[in-house]
């Protein structure tokens, strides 16, 4: 029988109550306990950021986190990056700059990218391509995600627009 | 509108939901009441099965069923999109390293795992080839049983198939040229590395079968399962979500037979997502030995080439012969060649069955062949850029006697290129500059079905069978029928990816989908507006022949209209929608090499600027120019993406991706952390993607396919800079810092730093 | 991934008792970065995990206190990379913690748990060795403070005792000006694992410590108290002859699936040469890295 072991985490804003199994990582219970299927899994070893999430403020390989270990955080995922209905300037950069191809690695970029502008709202070209180099694309070049996330700083700094979709 | 017209980039269809998690890829669709699979394999290349022992697995509390060969039809039946050679579980025997002989299938992911731990398989480990030499020794372990190609007389060697091709007399020409150029040149086994590992999933549905799986080939799937499982083809429905990258990788049928026996014995759906060391183990690209000789005048005329190629395949077929014959078939390069001869071995190991994968057989020969062209022009004193350009085919020239003649101004796209990259300009010091030609002909065969519903407020639902697995395949037909039709891009539907629902598509690949699903979209959409036609007149009681549908809009002689205008009286008072069928075909022609002529090329050329620090070996690319001549870019900003996601991925096996196997067969380097492929800080410090667009391809609008092109020279591009650099020929892939380095410390001279 | 238990100890003496009580059958947890991948593949299989991160003695952190700083083992690279007081005294430490990984490994690895998991290619070993790191580790029978060049025994296995865990990592504030570098060889300019690490550092005085990783089951330090390797005018032969003995213990594995030994050999000299000249030029520079 599975150890299992409570924990309280917020997810997106919203508190969940979960029993997860000790040795399920975070990955494993966003989806298939919490059904975030936005999260993706890929390499399991913290090498192509495809589980990327957000905990208390810091992006970090899902697959490497112990579900238990995240009691107390709180987590954001691709899921909730859009509020109300309305993408975030950064998803929308994604779209209007044609960085989005087969998307696999989007969530992931999308919310190490969110975390970046956060901590560096004026990034320069080199600052992306080294905070987003734990997630790797295997479509892309790379640039259009970096002119995203370069589009996303500049609308931020322009002040809140109405976002078309 | 015109934001989503043709040659506009409207935001990608299916974009949304990529941005926000809703994107359902196979491992993610909710289906009640799943199973959990999980594979048993060996820790070894080639093994004798002795016995399966699976009753500890089958103890472990929520496992449903623990399937090996035994459990199947007898005798397993096989399966190939050109030999019938893979069995659906090993039989008797493993062939390469990660083949699965039993699969568990379990309540839960951490059941299924346990199980299939408990899996006790006794084998014993067999001799076997993991390299071409090892492979064509006459005393090598076959591969493949003779018995499965009766009446071959290759059937008893590891030669699949031996290719011949090449038109006049080389060695009567010969004689004539001043320079004769020769060399060997590898490629390496590489693997695709989607980022969306493969998964499947099968459920009973009915009397008939349910399948989902990331494959590109969604009908070919349909109907190599119809005939396993004895079903007709209306019982089998196959899902194709988007896959998350495929490149090649996901075309043929893997493991979905096995999940759909397994989910016919218990009844239940289950589900198996590969992770991403067994993805490495399932596909991969040919490895090859080319030997390459090729002949010119003084001033730079070729004369002939002489090309003796082998590639090595795995353990089953797959589709790698295939390639085999398209690579060898053009690998005279985009050339007038007075005289070629072209011999090709396709050779079976024991590991990882190669598969297709973008390029398709390509990239290999023109790393020998535009390398050999680079060492050419330094001995005949000759530009690199001129030798080429002296000798490249000029539209509606031939470069293969009797096939699709060159169908653009190449030279055009080749001056782009050396323009941007500053071809000719002084250059720093310590820094060199390469540049090459690549070519791939498209498609040779082909059939797209597709439907196009005008639906009566003007929306449109257009169905087309196509595989989107980020090349954006749906939006371009979304703005086809935009265009055609005059909805706007956010009101049009693509349903793709489903055999119960869209109409037959042969496959994706060879970047076909623009040209042959486009045009049977595009005839879809004429179809709908010659109804709209016959509308206008029967409302407006014009005669048809004065009345002109396109581009949206109803033209009647004294004025014009928006279709949906017409659509309202039109359909009166019981509703309705139109409907349009498109159907593109390329025939076969019998007798030809490849069974049809290529529908179009996609010539590339790629020009490099490189720095090498001789100390550590580390190539630094300062600048990377890539130009694909498409004929027409319907969505610029997707054909940007392509060709620079084309131009890293070849960037990949150019400089860092290789498998290291062991002296077992056994695959080193899975996963991850010993593989490498190119990060967001490996790119060129300058990275440039363009376009020649001349309106002179077969597609809608004068569309070529694209989104191989930018890979396929990448290697030779870069290798040419080095030498320019440095004076050191490397032949082999990838120019790792430690082979650049050992080059240079066999070049001699130079700067020698530390002891 | 086989199961255990998860215990997540409140104080030290929580942990030490529970270290004590399971003894080889016990795994820290810090980072993660290292353990879970051992869980996943099975490399390790412990009957319990003991989550280090909610430690009240161990909360993250960095202290400065008489001339001394305590990195916490709970503090994370990020952490280490973003203080001022590590850049300016460390440089080569940071310059070695921000390659450790992407910045979602390095958001959860702790330079305590690089340390521990005794990587001989641990990038920032180098550093520590260089700028004279101490280990402090706690156990039933008190503190211990082990110099860090007596804490690595070689891949994985550390000078820790039984029932022990490392609580900090201890670095004196130099007592010279000095001037360091770390550099390494990858097989790509992204993220990645280092075939050869190496840091050298020169001091006022003319001492030259150089240490490295990734050519041998440990990394090694050695240092040069003879002046000549920092003084730039000595004659070449000389400096080479003082090098070579310095690197004359590696010796990289013949089975590494990153870079050959004949090049990693080759590479520890190049690496060298390089670092020691950046490492000359950024004392005369006489300031410290940002």
């Amino acid at each position: 029988m599975t150890a299992t072991q409570p924990i309280r985490v917020t997810v997106n804003g919203r508190r969940r109550d979960l029993d997860v199994a000790v040795h399920h990582t975070l990955l494993d219970v966003l989806r298939d306990d919490l059904a975030l299927t936005g999260t993706k899994e890929c390499c399991l070893v913290g090498e192509c950021g495809a589980c990327t999430v957000i905990v208390d403020g810091r992006t970090v390989d899902s697959c490497l986190v112990l579900a238990v270990e995240a009691d107390g955080t709180e987590i954001i995922t691709v899921e909730g990056l859009a509020v109300d209905g309305r993408l975030s300037p950064l998803q929308q950069a994604f779209l209007d700059t044609g960085a989005v191809q087969c998307g696999f690695c989007i969530p992931g970029q999308l919310l190490s990218g969110t975390a970046l502008l956060a901590e560096n709202p004026h990034p320069t070209i080199p600052e992306i391509q080294e905070g987003l180099a734990g997630n790797l694309c295997r479509c892309a070049g790379y640039q259009q995600i970096t002119e995203a996330v370069l589009a996303a700083a500049e609308a931020a700094q322009a002040g809140p627009t109405e976002v078309e979709r | 509108m015109s934001r989503h017209a043709i040659g506009g980039s409207p935001a990608r269809v299916g974009g949304l939901d990529r941005v926000t998690g809703g994107q359902q890829y196979v491992a993610d669709i909710h289906v009640a009441d799943v199973l959990h699979a999980k594979l048993v394999t060996l820790d070894c290349a080639r093994a004798r099965i002795i016995s399966i022992d699976t009753s500890a697995a089958r103890q472990v509390p929520g496992v449903r069923l623990v399937m090996t060969a035994a459990d199947l039809p007898q005798p397993v039946p096989r399966f190939g999109p050109q030999f019938e050679d893979r069995p659906i579980l090993a039989v008797g025997e493993t062939k390469y390293h990660g083949e699965a002989v039993a699969a568990v299938a379990a309540d839960t992911k951490d059941a299924a795992e346990r199980a299939a731990a408990l899996v006790k398989v006794e084998h014993e480990e067999l001799p076997a080839v993991f390299t071409i030499a090892a492979a064509l020794d006459p005393a090598a372990p076959l591969v493949q049983d003779p018995a499965l190609r009766p009446g071959d007389p290759l059937a008893g060697t590891n030669v699949l198939r031996e290719h011949h091709f090449g038109w006049g007399d080389v060695d009567a020409l010969a004689a004539s040229a001043d320079l004769v150029v020769e060399g060997t040149w590898t490629f390496p086994m590489v693997t695709h590395f989607a980022i969306e590992p493969h998964a499947f999933m099968a459920a009973p549905d009915g009397d008939g079968i349910a399948v989902w799986s990331s494959i590109q080939h969604p009908n070919w799937l349909q109907k190599i399962l119809a005939k396993i499982l004895r079903m007709p083809l209306s019982k089998v429905r196959v899902f194709a979500p988007d896959p998350g990258g495929g490149f090649g990788g996901k075309q043929h049928v893997k493991l979905e037979p096995l999940v759909a026996f397994m989910a016919l014995r218990v009844g239940r759906p289950v589900r198996l997502v590969l992770t991403l060391e067994e993805t490495f183990q399932a596909v991969r690209r040919n490895s090859t030995e080319i030997h390459v000789r090729s002949g010119f005048r003084a001033d730079g005329t070729l004369v002939f080439r002489d090309i003796e190629s082998s590639y090595l395949l795995g353990a089953y077929a797959d589709i790698a012969d295939r390639t085999v014959t398209k690579g060898s078939y053009a690998a005279v390069g985009p050339y007038r060649v007075p005289a070629a001869r072209v011999v090709a071995r396709s050779i079976l190991s024991h590991t990882t069955p190669s598969t297709a994968f973008r390029g398709f057989g390509n990239p290999q020969p023109i790393w020998a062949v535009e390398s050999s062209m680079d060492e050419a022009a330094r001995v005949l004193g000759i530009d690199p850029l001129e030798l080429r350009l002296r000798n490249l085919a000029r539209r509606g020239e031939e470069i293969i006697p009797g096939d699709t003649p060159a169908d653009g101004d190449w030279a055009q796209s080749a001056r782009k290129a050396a323009d941007l990259i500053g071809w000719g300009m002084p250059l720093a010091a310590g820094r060199g500059r390469g540049i090459a030609f690549g070519i791939k002909s498209g498609p040779t065969t082909g059939l797209s079905y597709s439907t196009v519903r005008l639906l009566a407020d003007g929306s449109v639902i257009v169905y087309a069978g196509t595989s989107d697995m980020g090349q954006g395949a749906r939006t371009v037909f979304a703005q086809i029928a935009a265009q055609e039709l005059g909805a706007p891009i956010d009101w049009i539907s693509v349903v793709m990816g489903d055999t119960a629902v869209v109409p037959y598509d042969q496959q994706t690949s060879a970047s076909r989908s623009t040209v042959l699903m486009g045009n049977s979209v595009l005839a879809a959409c004429r179809e709908v507006q010659s109804k709209v036609r016959a509308m206008a007149s029967r409302v407006h009681g014009v005669d048809e022949a004065l009345i002109v549908v396109e581009n949206g809009v109803v033209r009647l002689p004294d004025r014009e209209l928006p279709i949906v205008d017409v659509l309202g009286p039109g359909l009166g008072r019981l509703g309705g929608e139109l409907i349009g069928n498109g159907e593109m075909r390329k025939e076969a022609e019998p007798g030809h090499p490849l069974g049809g002529s290529a529908a179009f090329y996609e010539f590339n050329c790629t020009a490099v600027e490189a720095e090498v620090d001789e100390g550590t070996g580390d190539i630094v690319l300062v600048r990377y120019v890539t130009v694909s001549d498409v004929g027409k870019a319907l969505n610029p900003a997707q054909v940007r993406s392509q060709d620079e996601g084309a131009a890293v991925q070849g960037l990949g096996h150019t400089l860092m991706e290789h498998y290291i196997y062991d002296e077992k067969g056994r695959i080193r380097n899975l996963g991850a952390i010993d593989y490498r492929i190119p990060t967001s800080m490996d790119l060129p410090l300058e990275f440039l993607s363009e376009t020649v667009e001349n309106a002179d391809g077969p597609g809608p609008y004068g569309a070529k396919g694209m989104s191989e092109g930018a890979l396929l020279c990448v290697a030779p591009a870069v290798a040419a800079a080095v030498r320019d650099a440095t004076g050191v020929v490397i032949r082999d892939l990838p120019l790792t810092p430690e082979r650049v380095w050992q080059a240079l410390q066999e070049r001699g001279t130079g700067e020698h730093e530390g002891g | 991934m086989h199961t255990f238990a998860y215990a997540r100890p409140a104080t030290l003496a929580e942990a030490v008792a529970l270290l004590d009580a399971h003894g080889p059958d016990a795994r820290l947890l810090a980072g993660g970065t290292d353990l879970v991948i051992r869980l996943r593949d099975g490399s390790a299989r412990p009957s319990v995990v003991i989550d280090v991160k909610r430690i009240a003695e161990l909360r993250p952190g960095i202290r400065e206190d008489s001339g001394r700083f305590t990195i916490s083992a709970t503090t994370v690279m990020t952490d280490v990379v973003a203080d001022e007081r590590m850049r300016h005294h460390f440089p080569a430490l940071v310059e070695a913690a921000a390659v450790v990984g992407s910045v979602q490994i390095r958001n959860r690895a702790t330079l305590a748990g690089n340390v521990c998991n005794a990587s001989p290619a641990a990038d920032t070993a180098p550093p520590l060795l260089v700028y004279d790191a101490t280990v402090v580790a706690e156990g039933l029978g008190g503190t211990r403070r082990i110099p860090l060049d007596e804490f690595f025994v070689r891949s994985g296995i550390t000078t820790l005792g039984p029932g022990e865990l490392v609580t900090a990592i201890e670095l004196p504030v130099p007592g010279r000006r000095m001037g360091a570098t770390h550099v390494r060889r990858t097989r790509r300019r992204g993220h990645d694992l280092a075939s050869v690490t190496l840091c050298c550092a020169v001091d006022e005085a003319g001492v030259t410590r150089l240490a490295f990783g990734s050519v041998g089951p440990r990394p090694l330090l050695r240092v040069d108290e003879t002046g000549v390797l920092a003084d730039p005018a000595a004659p070449a032969e000389a400096r080479t002859a003082i090098l070579e003995a310095m690197l004359a213990d590696a010796s990289p594995s013949p089975r590494s699936m990153r870079a050959g030994p004949v090049y990693r050999l080759a590479m520890l000299r190049v690496l060298g040469t390089r670092a020691l000249a950046t490492a000359i030029e950024r004392l005369a520079e006489g300031e410290s890295r940002r």
